[in-house]
């Protein structure tokens, strides 16, 4: 090639540049096709409550160590019932706060008094594990205020979601950053 | 408990909110917005400045030192900062499907995917040398780097293409994004994985301490598309500025045998039975390709087990009643009122769509591997040592000890 410099353009250097615009020219066709979605808004993962079995993979599917999902309480449709399906063991031996009682297996679920006969739950983000115990009873037999969400100040937003290749219900969606959470009390029902 | 769930799921609000007496006001929970550190079409021109800085090393400035430098720079904010998500490599994959499923994407991933391929066209494979985090982690891992045998490196050299084809099939038929799966070092990035992703990741590095880059080399499915795009690229990098005194230091330093030797004058008789062979690579080359299509298609079927339809029959045929219960997917499935006949129909239409694909990609692989045998029966050479124009990755080892810098 160093030979060819100041020269003339040789036909080796013709075809040569041929090939590298045609590439070029793939390259750039490729984005152009792809690219241009009407929204430049960033898309992030989050839970469809309304889809997600409680089948516990969030907790341990996660790149992170510890998952970027937790258990929200949509304080809204909260029933504050004294016989919580969501905090209580369906065995549990009393009605009150003692470890033995509580499904949560880290006591992340945490139970106030509020008035007769009312309690409040409210779940502690540093200790949930995302697991879902609390949310199947919760879901199944309460009014289903527990619901499992991408914290978005965790998650560190993967190209592609590990969990949402093993969820087994495909719970796991893209949502616009926006409205990066889907509450489960605002959302429309199904 | 299961057998009450349906009659419960009826009622969405079973128990009526109440009205306090004593003033009680629930506390407004926080919902935390995701934070990035960059916008995206900033993480393109950090990209594109990084590109720029290579070449800018690797051409110019021509120093070991400097690029070693530029490497901590690129390790540091690709690797740990950015946490290694999106990169290139997974690119690939979201490119492949909004090709194929008509999802646009961000301008910005294309681009990501787009940029270093560009360069390479032009200067050859200098994202792969320092900016491609990966690549830097694994560059200053080479304690002594070992001469990979020629035969055992170009059947090994054959896992990339089958790491980039099925990849791209799983991505277009959902079966999930297997480049990323893979990628060994995107847990020690952000200092937190499962522990087979943290072993595999030390292992790769491990083995890197005598085989240089073998992620590079051996997997990384970008590489493919980079070494296309390098082969015809306008610059290569140059071993020296001056004259070649062919001493050979270059060809012992450089880790991943990318410096080819001089050629000499062709003997007539040599040069006609190149030319024989070469003749008779062209007649067999559609044999080759048709060969990759089979195995292609006869692969479809095992690659199809990634993809969870697929999985799901196969754990709901060989489960009993009882065991039903052990398996989510199964029950997610039931949930929408699905049963194994449906789903037995889904896995055979998937296992069809895996089918042609793997032929198709099959049909590239025999291509690819048909068209490397043919350029080994190529006449001209250089009467100089070169860097290999689709091999080099600009790591600037053979710079430090050339002699006639």
């Amino acid at each position: 090639m160093k030979d060819n410099q100041g020269k003339k353009l040789t036909r080796r250097d013709a075809v040569a540049w041929l090939l590298r615009g045609g590439t070029a020219a793939v390259i750039a066709g490729i984005v152009a096709k792809v690219s241009a979605r009407p929204s430049g808004d960033r898309l992030v993962w989050q839970i469809d409550p309304r889809k997600c079995i409680q089948c516990g993979r969030c907790e341990t599917a996660c790149v992170l160590q510890h998952t970027a999902v937790r258990c929200v309480h949509g304080i809204e449709m909260c029933g504050y019932c004294k016989l919580c399906f969501g905090y209580f063991k369906p065995d549990a031996p009393r009605l009150d706060e003692a470890a033995e009682n509580q499904i949560c297996p880290t006591g992340a679920l945490v139970r106030k008094f509020v008035e007769p006969p009312y309690f409040e739950y409210v779940v502690d983000k540093e200790l949930c594990t995302g697991c879902g115990l609390c949310v199947k009873g919760c879901t199944n037999f309460g009014n289903g205020s527990l619901y499992l969400q991408v914290c978005h100040d965790i998650c560190v937003n993967c190209n592609t979601c590990r969990i949402s290749e093993v969820c087994p219900s495909g719970a796991f969606v893209q949502v616009p950053e926006s409205e990066a959470y889907l509450l489960k009390e605002k959302l429309p029902r199904t | 408990m299961a057998a009450l769930a349906p009659l419960c799921a009826l009622a969405s609000s079973r128990f009526p909110q109440p009205q306090f007496d004593s003033g009680y006001v629930a506390e407004k929970v926080a919902y935390p917005m995701p934070s990035f550190v960059v916008t995206p079409m900033m993480d393109v021109l950090l990209l594109v400045a990084a590109l720029c800085v290579a070449v800018f090393l690797v051409r110019q400035v021509r120093s070991r030192r400097w690029i070693l430098f530029f490497g901590m720079v690129c390790l540091g904010w690709f690797g740990f900062v950015r946490q290694g998500c999106f990169c290139p490599i997974g690119t690939i994959q979201n490119v492949a499907l909004a090709l194929f499923s008509g999802v646009r994407l961000p301008l910005a991933i294309a681009l990501f995917f787009a940029a270093p391929l560009i360069f390479a066209l032009f200067y050859g494979r200098v994202f792969c040398s320092v900016v491609c985090p990966l690549g830097a982690l694994q560059e200053f891992f080479i304690v002594k780097p070992l001469h990979v045998p020629r035969a055992l490196d170009a059947v090994l050299r054959v896992i990339p293409l089958i790491v980039l084809t099925v990849g791209v099939v799983c991505a277009i038929n959902g079966a999930g994004f297997i480049i990323c799966r893979t990628d060994p070092f995107v847990g020690l990035f952000r200092q937190s994985a499962a522990l087979p992703m943290l072993l595999t990741g030390m292992g790769v590095l491990l083995v890197g301490t005598v085989v240089a880059r073998p992620y590079c080399r051996y997997f990384c499915p970008y590489g493919v598309l980079l070494e296309i795009c390098s082969r015809i690229s306008w610059k290569q990098v140059e071993l020296t500025p001056k004259e070649c005194i062919n001493c050979r230091l270059c060809v012992g330093m450089c880790p991943i045998d990318a410096i080819d030797a001089p050629r000499t004058a062709l003997s007539d008789r040599v040069r006609g039975r190149q030319f024989r062979q070469f003749l008779s690579l062209l007649v067999f080359l559609p044999l080759i390709i048709l060969g990759g299509a089979g195995v292609g298609y006869l692969a479809g079927a095992g690659v199809a087990q990634l993809h969870p339809g697929v999985s799901l029959v196969s754990k709901w045929q060989g489960a009993t009643e009882a065991d039903e219960d052990l398996f989510p997917e199964i029950e997610a499935f039931k949930h929408v009122g699905g049963t194994l006949t449906q789903a037995e129909a889904q896995a055979l239409e998937i296992i069809d769509r895996f089918q042609k694909g793997c032929m198709i990609s099959g049909v590239f692989i025999g291509l690819i591997l048909g068209l490397r045998l043919l350029v080994l029966s190529k006449l001209q050479g250089s009467q100089v040592h070169q860097a290999n124009r689709y091999r080099c990755v600009a790591c600037g080892r053979c710079f430090a000890v050339c002699p006639n810098q």
